[in-house]
């Protein structure tokens, strides 16, 4: 009976299915296929918050899985919300993500807290890395914060931010006999002397003071800690610190009205519509008075290097990048999506068809390309936005209080102060030291040794 | 069967029935709060690991709490703009109610309109303040440059910031105490008002010995629910001042959130906010007692 039923089972169809199943076997040995679909059949699970960057990026996705074979879920939310899901999954252990991005602010307290892998056991093996990928083409300013103090890598940056001037009416500064100010001094006699002349406003900025107010503190010499990372006692009370907050709160005295609870974007929109005279913010805010449509002030806008202190020229900068949890399931398939999303080619992609500019790789903001796309009215925006983002990486790092894991404490209390001091509440010197005694206050309570 | 036995029946199908209801209830809302409390006795930091199940110093939260100027500080801006939003929530919401009481097709229709700001999502209504508050768009400001008056930042501004917070929850809540109130007046019977008038009674006076002691009770209840209420008026002070300028309208849980999602303290964030929430429900407590002890007294 066993016999006949096996028999019978074996149908002319089946005979059939596994001829041909054999043939394409041997036509393509088993190899060659793991070869052209390596991750055929994996997930990869990836967070990060919502950016242009990844809205752009998710339209070359499908030919990414189609060349691994693995299918990409890439969870987007906001900043805020992305920076407490990322920081409880990883701190808690979890393998929910495969990638992730590595928040600027969050760098150094996840790398510390050992949450990332370490990714130069990815770029230092030639069978996961071609030579070509190059990780020393990442400019150096934007890679800081995503190294350990033995200089080992736990991200590449896909964003990077530098802090520029933008002027949007050089005509009037012209009539009056003004120059681009170079320095606090003539930042300050420019903002006051064009305040209120045909409407327009000195000055404008926005409501993250800890973003604007740190390179006012050390361009007169102070900083946010005494030396961060390794000494993190903050330094609010001193008197360089103090004189970069009434420098700064005065002036935001030539800003419209309300400034200080100002957006980004109402920021952006009294420069474009030439309301406002200077804005110093990261250049994907400030370039937009020469890029943008919408810009009505083109012909009269310049973009330049924010002015310099008498002590320091320390322009604030940052970047995000891409990295791999510890505790990730798939990392090989992780660092080949890392790999791809930060290649020379979709990067130039991303400059070429979308105008995306803030891209972190040296070799692409020096290409012709960029330079031709990137260059209005004579101004070399890619060659001014690479001079600041490399800076922190050549000699001091000035920008290590930010990615200190005690800066959102000690900023949180800096924003405070500082409105205080605008406002008029306090004087600056009452304001400061009564925010190094809180800011002691709550580090301790935190749990940091001071 | 007897009757204790369809009493018993009754009982088991009731208790049948709730046991869904309030297994889901306990999930979504003691467990939580049981959570906030265990929380809160830690030194919970999303990046220091352990410190979610450290209880070695489970006070330690609440002992710093008294020292810290921005906690205190936060239940006095709490307690100004509850006090001033509930007053003006009631007074104007029986003032309102008492302007529209009458019957007409038209004040129907107008009431409607009323409850406009109530059923907006609050962070709409937050956009719709920031949009009056913001100087270079708001038709307020230009109004104001109209009529050759010069109006401060109002968000912005030391001496401004909080009233204007104030005036956008009085808006928004508005409505709920008119409501309140309308319904109430309505039940007054007409005799007696009629009754008034014919004793020689001019509309003060019956507002205030024949309206009056029937809204009464409404008023408390209404006052106490906004009171309640009025520690949410998170969405206005995220979106209008951030909490600023400096602390001055920075409310308890506003500073809560700040400690919890940008400094991420969430055993002392969990304190803050078990604090809080023992001070609503003593409040809740003493003003229910109060309501009591009236009518007893009555």
């Amino acid at each position: 009976m066993k016999t006949a039923s096996r028999a019978s089972s074996l149908t002319r169809r089946k005979l059939l299915k596994a001829s041909a199943a054999t043939a394409a076997l041997a036509a393509f040995p088993a190899p060659l296929i793991a070869q052209t679909k390596p991750f055929a059949g994996v997930t990869l699970h990836g967070a990060s918050f919502q950016h242009r960057f990844f809205t752009l990026l998710q339209k070359y996705i499908p030919e990414f899985e189609e060349k691994t074979g693995m299918k990409v879920d890439l969870q987007l939310s906001a900043l805020p919300v992305y920076n407490q899901q990322a920081n409880l999954e990883l701190s808690s252990g979890g393998s929910a993500y495969d990638f992730v991005n590595v928040t600027f602010t969050l760098a150094t307290r996840w790398i510390a807290a050992g949450l990332l892998a370490n990714l130069d056991e990815f770029t230092g093996d030639a069978n996961l890395t071609p030579a070509d990928w190059n990780p020393k083409d990442f400019v150096d300013g934007a890679q800081v914060p995503y190294r350990d103090a033995k200089g080992a890598t736990y991200g590449y940056s896909w964003e990077g931010g530098a802090m520029l001037m933008g002027l949007s009416r050089m005509d009037l500064m012209e009539k009056k006999g003004l120059k681009i100010p170079k320095t606090f001094a003539e930042l300050q006699q420019v903002c006051a002397e064009i305040n209120g002349t045909d409407g327009v406003s000195g000055m404008v900025s926005w409501f993250l003071h800890n973003w604007n107010l740190p390179p006012y503190i050390q361009g007169f010499g102070g900083n946010i800690f005494k030396k961060p990372p390794g000494d993190v006692m903050p330094a609010l009370n001193t008197p360089e610190a103090i004189q970069g907050v009434e420098f700064y709160a005065n002036l935001l005295k030539s800003a419209p009205k309300g400034v200080l609870t100002y957006t980004e974007d109402q920021a952006r929109q009294a420069m474009l519509t030439g309301r406002a005279n200077i804005f110093i913010h990261s250049s994907a805010w400030v370039t937009p008075i020469l890029l943008s449509e919408e810009s009505k002030v083109k012909d009269t806008a310049r973009v330049v290097r924010s002015p310099a202190g008498p002590v320091h020229d320390y322009p604030a900068s940052n970047s995000q990048g891409l990295g791999i949890p510890k505790n990730a399931k798939n990392q090989k398939a992780a660092w080949e999506f890392i790999k791809w999303a930060l290649s020379p080619e979709i990067s130039m992609k991303l400059v070429k068809e979308h105008g995306h500019s803030s891209v972190c790789r040296r070799s692409i903001i020096t290409s012709d390309e960029y330079r031709k796309l990137n260059t209005v009215n004579g101004q070399d925006l890619g060659a001014l936005y690479l001079e600041v983002l490399e800076l922190p990486g050549k000699g001091e790092n000035y920008m290590a209080y930010r990615t200190s894991k005690e800066f959102p404490i000690v900023g949180d209390v800096l924003n405070k102060a500082f409105e205080q001091v605008a406002t008029g509440q306090l004087p600056a010197k009452d304001a400061m030291s009564a925010a190094q005694d809180q800011a002691i206050a709550a580090l301790r309570r935190a749990g940091t040794k001071l | 069967m007897s009757e204790s036995g369809i009493d018993d029946e009754r009982r088991r199908f009731i208790a049948f029935a709730l046991t869904p209801s309030l297994i889901v209830l306990f999930a979504v809302a003691v467990l939580p709060a049981i959570y906030l409390v265990v929380t809160s006795l830690t030194p919970f930091q999303l990046t220091t690991p352990g410190s979610a199940t450290d209880f070695s110093d489970p006070f330690r939260n609440y002992a710093l709490l008294p020292g810290d100027p921005r906690f205190v500080n936060s239940l006095a801006v709490q307690a100004k703009l509850s006090v001033a939003s509930v007053l003006f929530q009631v007074l104007l919401g029986m003032l309102l109610a008492l302007l529209l009481n009458v019957p007409s097709r038209f004040v129907e229709f107008a009431r409607t309109f009323f409850l406009i700001p109530m059923v907006l999502p609050p962070i709409v209504v937050a956009v719709i303040w920031k949009l009056i508050y913001a100087p270079d768009i708001s038709p307020l400001y230009y109004a104001a440059q109209a009529l050759h008056f010069t109006l401060p930042a109002l968000t912005s501004s030391v001496d401004f910031a909080l009233t204007s917070i104030i005036i956008a929850d009085t808006w928004e809540w508005l409505p709920f105490t008119f409501l309140m109130v309308l319904a109430a007046l309505q039940t007054i019977p007409d005799e007696y008002s009629e009754a008034a008038l014919v004793d020689g009674a001019n509309k003060l006076q019956i507002f205030w010995y024949v309206a009056l002691p029937f809204i009464t009770p409404i008023l408390v209840i209404s006052g106490m629910f906004r009171l309640i209420d009025s520690v949410k008026a998170f969405p206005l002070i995220f979106l209008l001042t951030g909490g600023g300028p400096g602390t001055v309208t920075e409310v308890t849980n506003y500073y809560a959130y700040l400690l919890a999602f940008d400094t991420n303290e969430i055993g002392y964030s969990s304190a803050v906010t078990v604090v809080m929430l023992l001070l609503v429900c003593g409040i809740s407590l003493g003003l229910v007692w109060m309501g009591r002890r009236k009518a007893a007294l009555a």
